[in-house]
């Protein structure tokens, strides 16, 4: 019997809301039609350090919060041909592998959703819903995205890259500093004045690797629509999230995630209230986007817009709860949106190793390396 | 009749008696009492982390505690007693053992039995012990009396296994020990290693929320702090690019830090405190702080809190040895790093090398400012900017459980410092429940006559104080005397010592009341209080205590 795996978790700051999504992808794929049914549902926990075990699918969110949850299994992984999840042999007995059908990919941000995971997979073999590689790693990286949308004269904020360079800013402040890659709302910084923000350079260790700078508005606020483009394209609903009250301007970690639902639990206005002609940009913004991203799976679309204009902020090409709550004009049940996923995963490829061209007479002409080395 | 045994000589008459039916009926139902009690006795080690010796402390408090189970207990001894003589006696000592300690439940409601492979593993040595003690019985013609020895030892045999199973724990938990040390090894952080009788949990959350803004750290998980918790935080939760790693390393006897540090040594040595706590284990607080100083030896900056004076003492010797020192303070302000507590209690001011680093910073109750200090100084030390710290003390989060203040449903003000209790931390929550007294507003005139308002204190008293138990309990009693209106004493552990210690105050008004178990109080106080009222929960005492 074909099996499914899901999974959840990584090394990233998201990490708790991919246990979230991952379990709850993993109750409704055991309800799911085309998905495996209670029995060929495998629950893989990939931990904050990078190793992978197997654990019931049916455990709730606290089995987790120690760490790795008692009774799991420890797996190997291997990326190779032949290789992907296995139980490590013991002393008597070979590796046994798990042989997958497909898998649901439910990681939120870094390795999980940056292309890292998914590169992995393809290198396994192992078909897998969501992104692929270059799909992740656009999506993680602001700038380039960001770059991506102004190419196709989308509407977006000036962004730049933020470098301790002297010289004058590239617009006007105040600022808000964001990691250039990782998940969305961890390490964001909103300052005064350039100066300022080049010293979070050196001071905030999320922007070790890169940081991006854009102008704060405050006038703007969030707008969010899913996308997908299996069995054809598709937007949902438009949403807009509502902050808690008395959190900070910008929606941050705690306001998304800390409900107690994850992103389901967030408190939103679902569908938006907004003007025809500003939704009407959004969904043909959104199905630029979905091309231009080449996006696979369910992703979320992220704008900003004061009623009027409308600005490209961000996507998030593995969203939290997989974005379910906003498929509900016109409604897309839990269990019909993962059966789909799990169809494209089988039917549409993420990658295509080819050796065409390499047919040895590179080598033949070559020479010895002795020669070419002196 | 017992062909392959040794025949013992024996003084007793009558020989022939052990080996009747009456015997072998004895020999059944001590064996079938072993079951309740060796499951009750597995439970109460599985609660003590499988320290040696446990068992039978508790089983000496339990068979005391009450009047029903000292009865219970004789009645075992004196028909063992008589079995010598008469072996169906034997099956009364069964009875009592199968039954009591009356209280102590066999699977628990706060801490129920978890059959984790070493818990089954323990259970199988156990297992072992008593059918060698009913072999030696059989082989030596006394089946009876020693089946009867089996059931009255079973907490003896229970921690006889603990200890014959630690050396196997230690092997099979090396394993685990190996990729921790390789992981730790490979990522590299700064180590900041913390211990101390009191506070380790506290500062650790502290120190991360300090230097979070500026470098990545990984604080072990709470309770994760003992050789194989250790190993398990480093092998689950240590992030490759981690810069700073928080270790919290507890201890129950000399050795252990000095064994943890072997593979896990840190630069940033803390030592938040030094009191009489789990002092049963240690015996004395000169052990105690010669356990807790074998953090010191393989770090090169060292943190203490230098009000107590051993602590003091250990600065200076610590400086003598070359390491560099940061002295910290909760009144001194010659010390290199400071906090104090302005006079009405809610605010605080932090000192470094001599200048102000944040002045009138509202603070909750429950942040002691020496923890608060020892922070700051290992934020320094990690050189984050010390505007950046005095920044971060504006939204310093409460510790769970640690004199936290809720607001009950009834409008009444809730004091929750249930997660560990030592004498220094009583007698602060006391401070803090009086000082809630004060900031109650006065009723409105003409709201009609306004009642007393109640100051509560629910305790079980303190535990893990070894010789030092009984008195440290009356003068806690003592103190709730001088503050509370009315004051519950929880279960029987510390009940007689309270109860002195506020009978000693003549003409206090505070109204005494016994309840067996949280659950009862937390009902009492749901019932009687209100708007302006202050209850206080002084440690809690998971349900194998009596």
């Amino acid at each position: 019997m074909p099996e499914v795996a899901v999974i959840f978790g990584g090394p990233s700051p998201e990490h708790d809301v991919s246990v979230l999504t991952g379990l709850q992808a993993a109750r409704g794929l055991a309800v799911a039609p085309g998905g495996a049914g209670g029995a060929g549902v495998r629950a893989l926990f990939w931990t904050k350090t990078g190793e992978w075990y197997e654990v019931d699918p049916g455990l709730e969110a606290e089995a987790f919060l120690e760490g790795v949850p008692r009774g799991a299994a420890r797996l190997q992984f291997t990326a190779a041909p032949g290789g992907g999840f296995a139980e490590p042999g013991g002393r008597l007995g070979r590796a046994r592998a798990l042989e997958l059908d497909a898998a649901m990919v439910c990681c939120h941000g870094g390795p999980g959703e940056d292309g890292t995971l998914q590169a992995a997979l393809d290198l396994a073999g192992i078909r897998y819903a969501g992104p692929t590689v270059a799909g992740a790693a656009l999506g993680m990286d602001k700038l380039a995205f960001g770059a991506v949308m102004a190419a196709a004269d989308l509407p977006t904020l000036p962004r730049a890259q933020l470098l301790a360079d002297p010289g004058p800013a590239p617009f006007d402040g105040p600022f808000i500093v964001k990691p250039r890659y990782g998940g969305s709302s961890i390490g964001i910084d909103v300052v005064e004045d350039f100066a300022t923000a080049q010293a979070r350079l050196a001071a905030n260790p999320h922007l070790r690797f890169g940081a991006v700078l854009e102008p704060y508005r405050p006038d703007l606020s969030d707008l969010q629509v899913a996308v997908r483009t299996w069995p054809s394209l598709e937007l949902s609903a438009v949403e807009r999230p509502l902050r808690a009250e008395g959190s900070s301007d910008i929606l941050d970690y705690r306001d998304k995630y800390v409900a107690g639902e994850g992103m389901a639990g967030a408190s939103r206005e679902l569908p938006a209230r907004i003007p025809p002609e500003l939704e009407k940009s959004l969904r043909q913004a959104g199905e630029r986007i979905a091309a231009l991203a080449g996006v696979r799976g369910v992703a979320r679309i992220d704008y900003l817009s004061d009623g009027r204009e409308l600005f490209v902020n961000e996507i998030n090409t593995v969203p939290g709860s997989l974005a379910r709550y906003l498929w509900v004009a016109p409604p897309v049940p839990f269990a019909t949106l993962l059966a789909d996923l799990l169809d494209e995963a089988r039917q549409r490829p993420t990658h295509a190793y080819s050796a065409a061209g390499a047919d040895g007479s590179v080598l033949r002409s070559a020479g010895s390396i002795a020669g070419k080395l002196g | 009749m017992s062909a392959v045994g040794i025949r013992l000589p024996l003084a007793l008459a009558g020989a022939g008696r052990f080996h009747g039916g009456p015997a072998w009926f004895t020999v059944g139902a001590c064996v079938a009492a072993c079951l309740p009690a060796g499951l009750r006795w597995l439970r109460v080690a599985q609660r003590e982390h499988y320290l040696g010796g446990s068992a039978t402390r508790f089983a000496i408090r339990w068979w005391r505690s009450t009047g029903p189970d000292a009865t219970l207990a004789t009645a075992a001894i004196a028909a063992a007693l008589a079995s010598l003589a008469w072996p169906i006696a034997g099956v009364a000592t069964a009875g009592a053992v199968a039954l009591g300690p009356l209280g102590l439940s066999l699977r628990g409601r706060t801490s129920p039995l978890h059959w984790t492979r070493r818990l089954r593993t323990l259970a199988a040595a156990w297992a072992a012990v008593e059918v060698v003690i009913v072999a030696i019985g059989l082989v030596t013609g006394l089946p009876a009396p020693l089946s009867v020895a089996a059931v009255l030892a079973v907490p003896l045999a229970v921690d006889l296994a603990c200890w014959s199973t630690a050396p196997l724990e230690r092997r099979l938990s090396a394993p685990f020990v190996d990729r921790a040390r390789t992981r730790l090894q490979r990522v590299d952080p700064t180590v900041v290693g913390i211990t101390g009788s009191f506070g380790k949990t506290s500062t650790k959350g502290h120190i991360a929320h300090l230097v979070r803004p500026t470098r990545t750290v990984v604080a072990t998980p709470a309770s994760f702090n003992n050789r194989v918790g250790l190993a398990r935080a480093i092998n689950e939760h240590l992030t490759d690019g981690t810069e700073v790693f928080v270790a919290e390393m507890g201890t129950y006897g000399p050795g252990e830090i000095a064994d943890m540090c072997r593979w896990c040594p840190p630069d940033i040595a803390v030592i938040t405190a030094i009191g009489p706590v789990h002092l049963e284990r240690f015996g004395s607080e000169d052990r105690i702080v010669e356990a807790k100083s074998e953090i010191l030896a393989p770090a090169g900056d060292v943190v203490l809190q230098v009000d107590d004076s051993r602590l003091a003492a250990m600065a200076d010797r610590a400086e003598a040895d070359g390491k560099r020192v940061l002295r910290c303070s909760a009144v001194d302000r010659s010390a290199e790093v400071c906090v104090v507590r302005s006079d009405d209690g809610s605010r605080v001011s932090a000192y470094a090398h001599g200048a102000a680093l944040a002045e009138g910073v509202a603070m909750a109750a429950g942040i002691q400012p020496s923890n608060l200090a020892i922070a700051i100084a290992v934020a320094l030390v990690l050189k984050v900017d010390p505007a950046v710290v005095g920044a971060r003390l504006d939204d310093l989060p409460q510790v769970d459980h640690r004199l936290q203040a809720v607001q009950a449903a009834s409008g009444a003000t809730i004091l929750d410092d249930t997660y560990n209790s030592n004498p220094a931390g009583a007698t602060e929550a006391l401070v803090a429940l009086a000082a809630s007294n004060r900031q109650v507003p006065e009723p409105a005139p003409g709201a009609g006559p306004g009642r007393a308002h109640r100051l509560v204190v629910v305790t079980p008293g303190m535990v893990e104080l070894g010789p030092r138990q009984f008195d440290e309990n009356r003068r806690f009693g003592t103190a709730i005397a001088e503050v509370a209106t009315d004051a519950l004493i929880v279960g029987r552990t510390n009940r007689r010592a309270l109860m002195a210690g506020l009978a000693s105050v003549g003409a206090s008004p505070t109204e005494v009341r016994l309840v067996p178990d949280r659950h009862r109080a937390v009902e009492w106080v749901r019932e009687h209080l209100g708007p302006g009222d202050a209850v206080l929960y002084e440690n809690d005492l998971p349900d194998h205590y009596p």
